[in-house]
């Protein structure tokens, strides 16, 4: 099956609104008076996370989001994922997708290690018998042995980061989203992680991760954008973008 | 335009997500009662308890007769998914905040996996309900409408826990409004009183121009053994439609804006 993801001069905004601005009192007064009295008083702050962001990745392609906390990975990668949809712009995915953006998101905290690989699957409408015949590998992979028979929340954030990199990239899909949580699992575990991603090409699937770690990026992807406040100041293969780092 | 066929997506992307919510609700309703004795009988004794202590008062109000104590015990029940389902309907998105934003699902996935729940609740009390009447010699064969009452009440439910949902995400006060209305309409509607005690003008406020009354009348009569008056069935039809509208205009609207008021 053919996937490809398409931005086209994506553009998105929050609304964050105040305490003042979610109470009904203020949107009736505001009605009252016209809008005026309480608006001076800084009702909505709009924030503009992403600004014509385009991007056109095919089969096994391997992008890197990078750029400073705050200058809108997470929001471009919340856009992929059909979570937010942007105010201006068009947003094409082909594929089936299956994104792991939170630390420790989807997971049932009270839960065992077992319990939260079966949700994790149904949670991605993949029938019971394939995910009960990947729990081996998957359990294999994330090497957390008799510890995935304990609660979650026993675990720590790198053997949380493990299980959900299992479970992301052993239940099939074209199109696989990852946020900076990689990160949580030691050095040894980054080796590995890095070398299941590598063999993406062969299984012409596709990833996009957003990461602070460099060799991480030269060593398993093909292309890079870097943002800065919202817009995309780099866009190319990781070739270029190392060129364009020590010029 | 665009909008008004993904609002209608999102209603049926959402009902065609049926497995996964039918877990989800099963899984979640396990979870609420993992670690205690009762487990899921506490949905019973919580019905029980009520029911018997409302019977208690009605009884001594009106001299000693506990004639009325199966349509009080079904009017609590029913009450469940007719009115007391608001506290968790105006709560629908905020308490899956977190699901919302880890995971491309549509709201209306949101609203029927917290309405699925209701129904749990329901199905597992009404069985209670009926094994206490029996118990009591104060049971009845339930009439067969409540297979066509029963599906009126969900879609109601959904399609108003929707209008709800979302300007209660948005305005925080509104979730506070909900509970504060869903309290007084327990009062107002003839859930441990029955029609007959109300007379005059609130008569007909109450008990006509009261929809959450119809809706109650269509799936208690038909626990309790009779057949709800037409009277009944034309208003939840009618509201059916009504409150759909309402709920496709507002998913047009704003669908897009939930994630971003969480």
């Amino acid at each position: 099956m053919s996937c490809s993801v398409r931005l086209d001069g994506v553009t998105l905004d929050y609304f964050i609104y105040s305490v003042k601005a979610q109470s009904l009192r203020n949107a009736v007064f505001n009605l009252a008076v016209g809008g005026n009295l309480y608006k001076s008083q800084g009702d909505v702050t709009v924030v503009r996370a992403l600004e014509n962001v385009s991007l056109y990745l095919e089969e096994g392609d391997r992008l890197a989001l990078v750029g400073h906390n705050g200058s809108g990975k997470t929001s471009l990668l919340k856009v992929i994922a059909g979570i937010y949809e942007p105010q201006k712009g068009l947003v094409e995915i082909k594929g089936k997708l299956t994104s792991m953006i939170a630390h420790g998101a989807g997971l049932d905290s009270e839960a065992s290690g077992l319990q939260n690989i079966r949700k994790l699957g149904a949670m991605r409408m993949i029938p019971k018998k394939v995910v009960e015949s990947r729990i081996d590998s998957i359990v294999e992979f994330s090497e957390l042995g008799d510890f995935v028979r304990l609660p979650v929340k026993t675990f720590s954030s790198g053997m949380m980061a493990r299980l959900m990199f299992a479970c992301a990239t052993e239940f099939e899909a074209d199109i696989i989203v990852l946020d900076e949580w990689l990160g949580a699992g030691d050095a040894a575990f980054g080796q590995k992680a890095a070398r299941r991603m590598e063999g993406f090409v062969d299984k012409a699937q596709m990833v996009i991760l957003g990461t602070h770690n460099f060799p991480l990026v030269e060593r398993v992807c093909n292309k890079v954008i870097e943002l800065a406040a919202g817009r995309a100041v780099f866009a190319g293969s990781t070739a270029d973008w190392m060129a364009w780092r020590n010029r | 335009m665009d909008s008004l066929q993904a609002a209608f997506r999102d209603l049926i992307d959402g009902v065609r997500l049926a497995p996964l919510w039918f877990t989800l609700g099963w899984e979640q309703t396990a979870a609420r009662f993992r670690r205690t004795v009762l487990g899921p009988f506490w949905l019973s004794a919580n019905l029980l308890s009520l029911a018997f202590a409302l019977a208690f008062v009605m009884g001594g109000l009106s001299g000693g007769s506990h004639s009325n104590f199966p349509s009080i015990i079904a009017g609590v029940l029913c009450w469940g998914i007719t009115g007391a389902y608001l506290g968790d309907a105006s709560n629908t998105f905020i308490s899956a905040g977190d699901l919302m934003n880890t995971m491309r699902l549509p709201l209306t996935f949101h609203v029927l996996l917290m309405m699925y729940k209701n129904v749990i609740n329901f199905l597992a009390q009404l069985i209670a309900l009926w094994i206490v009447l029996f118990l009591l010699k104060m049971g009845a064969v339930p009439a067969i409408s409540l297979l066509l009452g029963l599906p009126i009440v969900i879609i109601n439910g959904v399609f108003l826990s929707m209008i709800i949902a979302m300007p209660a995400t948005r305005f925080r006060d509104v979730q506070q409004t909900v509970t504060v209305s869903v309290q007084i309409l327990f009062f107002l509607t003839p859930v441990f009183w029955t029609p007959a005690q109300m007379q005059g003008k609130r008569a007909e406020i109450m008990l006509t121009l009261n929809p959450f009354a119809h809706l109650l009348e269509l799936i208690r009569q038909p626990i309790l053994g009779r057949a709800p008056d037409l009277i009944h069935w034309e208003w939840g039809i009618g509201l059916m439609f009504v409150l759909g509208a309402i709920a496709v205009t507002m998913l047009t609207f704003y669908r897009k804006r939930v994630v971003f008021w969480l």
